[in-house]
């Protein structure tokens, strides 16, 4: 029967066999193709995949002039890009998306314009951020910025006119509130859970945008090492690279789901 | 004692238990309506409203559906202007919602991140903090929250919800919500408190324990004025309901189109005193059946078109029962 409910160990023990199988199929496609051909690196083993993972870890330069593992600064480099444009992205976005929910005269010019850039793919966008702010720090962090910073304010607008209602607000007014007081202890608490929700699913696409930008012109960062690493067909840093993005990903949802649980207990979905 | 005179109005049970409130200068009328007119394009939705409250009263407004009361209410709140015509609260002409007037909506409208305490807390936040005394002033900002808390407690006791401090509105049944937004309005002591159909979305068990609030804090109006004090809840009070309007209320107004101009625009055809009960009377609604015919005839009977004033005799009524009492 549709959604009948199913015991939880049941539930607990066919997640963990999806992972089981998936990492079984793996296996057995990747040993497969190792009969084939045993030069193979397309499908690498778990062995290769250890090795590959060991590959990232291991200080890089000569033995004389050590340079940090290829991780570590593959990692900083993104991170730091996408901290700065997700940190740029929501803050703009939160400032425009509001004061639009808020006051009719902004929303009027903005809406139009903003329903029209925000169907421009950001990635199709590339040549004119690098043709405007060059190839270098700021390219990447206005890429993610400008990436998310379209829909995201429209998002925000929309739980403005939605999660705020009229009378939420001529009541403020009645109780004596301030229009800075209505915007920051009315709108700003009553959309705070939809404005973490919309952070976490905006992480995505600005990976998406971020990587494609630094497959493009990085010279280091997760996009850069996987293009580079793909060329000499070192798949088993490929993979070990996947895996950390999805890390990565999933730590930063379980971080903003924390996040969204301890600042909004009122909220629920 | 002092006597009722001409100069003198009063509540009529305020007369009854012989306390006169006497009216020193316009502005002792917590709202006043004067000539007031609204029109939609072509269309007259109010003409020339005429309306005095006093301090204390509770005034019930019934009408028929599409009559105007909510755009009536709009504009006593101030959030939609009328095209002509004047609304003062205590005095103090109305040009936007502000803290002279408190609003309760039907849909209770409570912010849903604060717990039922904040959230009657809320509004003395809002009027006794400011956002530099949040950040720049912490210890001082935090010692004056603790005692709006405590405000808000006390009065959240008073309406019979001491349990549910920490309570978030999703936590709460309608009636406990409306409870708590008409503590939100009252704690801010406001002019005068509109209720939009407070009671519609209840069960019949949860309208009669608010009614009997409201009729608590008539009785707190009455204390109030046998202390020569200024009674702290003014209501007026939209409802559907005739027999909650005669119930709760202590004067009943009825907005409606049928008198002999009603093509320019709904206006005030009754306006009479009504009895007023204590919480502790049976509800006996056979008291005011006579009242209530009268009600649905002269305002809901699209067939009786009579004169606008006819049924409009609340301060002819109030005068003359203030003559009574002089004379007695």
């Amino acid at each position: 029967m549709i959604r009948r409910s199913v015991p939880n160990w049941l539930f607990w023990l066919l997640s963990i066999g999806g992972i089981a199988v998936l990492l079984t199929c793996y296996e057995l496609v990747s040993a497969r193709q190792t009969r084939i051909n045993p030069l193979q690196t397309t499908i690498p083993s778990f062995e290769k995949l250890s090795e590959g993972l060991r590959q990232i870890f291991r200080p890089q330069g000569l033995p004389d002039n050590p340079k940090p593992p290829m991780f570590w600064v593959d990692i900083r480099a993104t991170l730091w890009r996408l901290v700065l444009g997700m940190g740029a992205g929501v803050g703009l976005s939160i400032v425009v998306g509001v004061m639009m929910g808020a006051y009719r005269w902004i929303e009027a010019p903005l809406r139009p314009v903003f329903m029209f850039l925000s169907k421009i793919p950001p990635t199709a966008m590339m040549p004119i951020y690098f043709a405007v702010v060059g190839t270098d720090q700021k390219m990447f962090a206005s890429m993610v910025a400008l990436g998310i910073f379209f829909s995201m304010t429209q998002s925000i607008y929309q739980a403005v006119r939605q999660d705020v209602t009229d009378e939420g607000i001529n009541k403020a007014y009645t109780l004596g509130a301030s229009e800075f007081e209505i915007i920051y202890d009315v709108i700003w608490k009553q959309i705070l859970p939809k404005v973490i929700d919309s952070i976490r699913l905006q992480i995505g696409p600005a990976m998406v945008f971020l990587l494609a930008a630094e497959m493009v012109v990085g010279n280091a960062g997760l996009g850069y090492q996987i293009r580079m690493q793909s060329r000499i067909l070192n798949m088993s840093v490929v993979y070990v690279y996947l895996a950390i993005l999805a890390i990565i990903g999933l730590a930063a949802e379980w971080s903003l789901a924390t996040l969204r649980r301890t600042l909004c207990p009122w909220f629920v979905e | 004692m002092e006597s009722c005179n001409a100069e003198t109005h009063a509540l009529p049970l305020v007369c009854r238990v012989t306390i006169p409130f006497k009216v020193q200068s316009v502005s002792q009328y917590a709202l006043e309506i004067k000539s007031l007119s609204h029109v939609f394009g072509s269309h007259r939705v109010l003409n020339n409203i005429n309306l005095q409250v006093l301090p204390g009263q509770i005034v019930a407004m019934v009408g028929p559906s599409g009559c105007g009361k909510s755009t009536l209410l709009k504009a006593i709140l101030g959030t939609d202007a009328p095209t002509s015509g004047e609304i003062l609260t205590d005095g103090m002409p109305v040009r936007g919602p502000n803290r002279n007037v408190g609003i309760v909506y039907q849909n209770y409208s409570l912010y849903d991140f604060l717990t039922a305490e904040q959230n009657v807390s809320f509004g003395l936040k809002l009027d006794e903090t400011t956002i530099w005394m949040r950040f720049l002033s912490t210890r001082k900002y935090f010692a004056k929250r603790r005692e709006q808390n405590a405000k808000a407690q006390a009065f959240l006791h008073r309406v019979g919800l001491g349990n549910a401090c920490g309570k978030f509105p999703r936590e709460m049944s309608g009636g406990m919500k409306q409870r708590v937004a008409v503590a939100q309005a009252f704690i801010m002591r406001p002019k005068i408190v509109l209720l939009d159909e407070p009671f519609g979305a209840l069960d019949e068990a949860m309208r009669e324990e608010l009614q009997m609030m409201l009729l608590r804090f008539y009785q707190e109006n009455l204390i109030a004025k046998k202390e020569g004090r200024r009674p702290e809840y003014t209501i007026l009070m939209v409802t559907h309901e005739l027999n909650e309007a005669i119930y709760v209320a202590d004067r009943v107004i009825g907005l409606s189109r049928f008198y002999n101009e009603g093509d320019q625009g709904a206006a005030i055809v009754y306006d009479r005193p009504c009895p007023v009960f204590s919480p502790d009377d049976p509800r006996d609604f056979s008291k005011f059946v006579k009242q209530r015919d009268e009600l649905r005839k002269a305002v809901f009977d699209e067939s009786y078109v009579k004169d606008r004033d006819k049924y409009v005799t609340f301060w002819k009524e109030l005068s003359e029962l203030a003559n009574d009492v002089a004379k007695a």
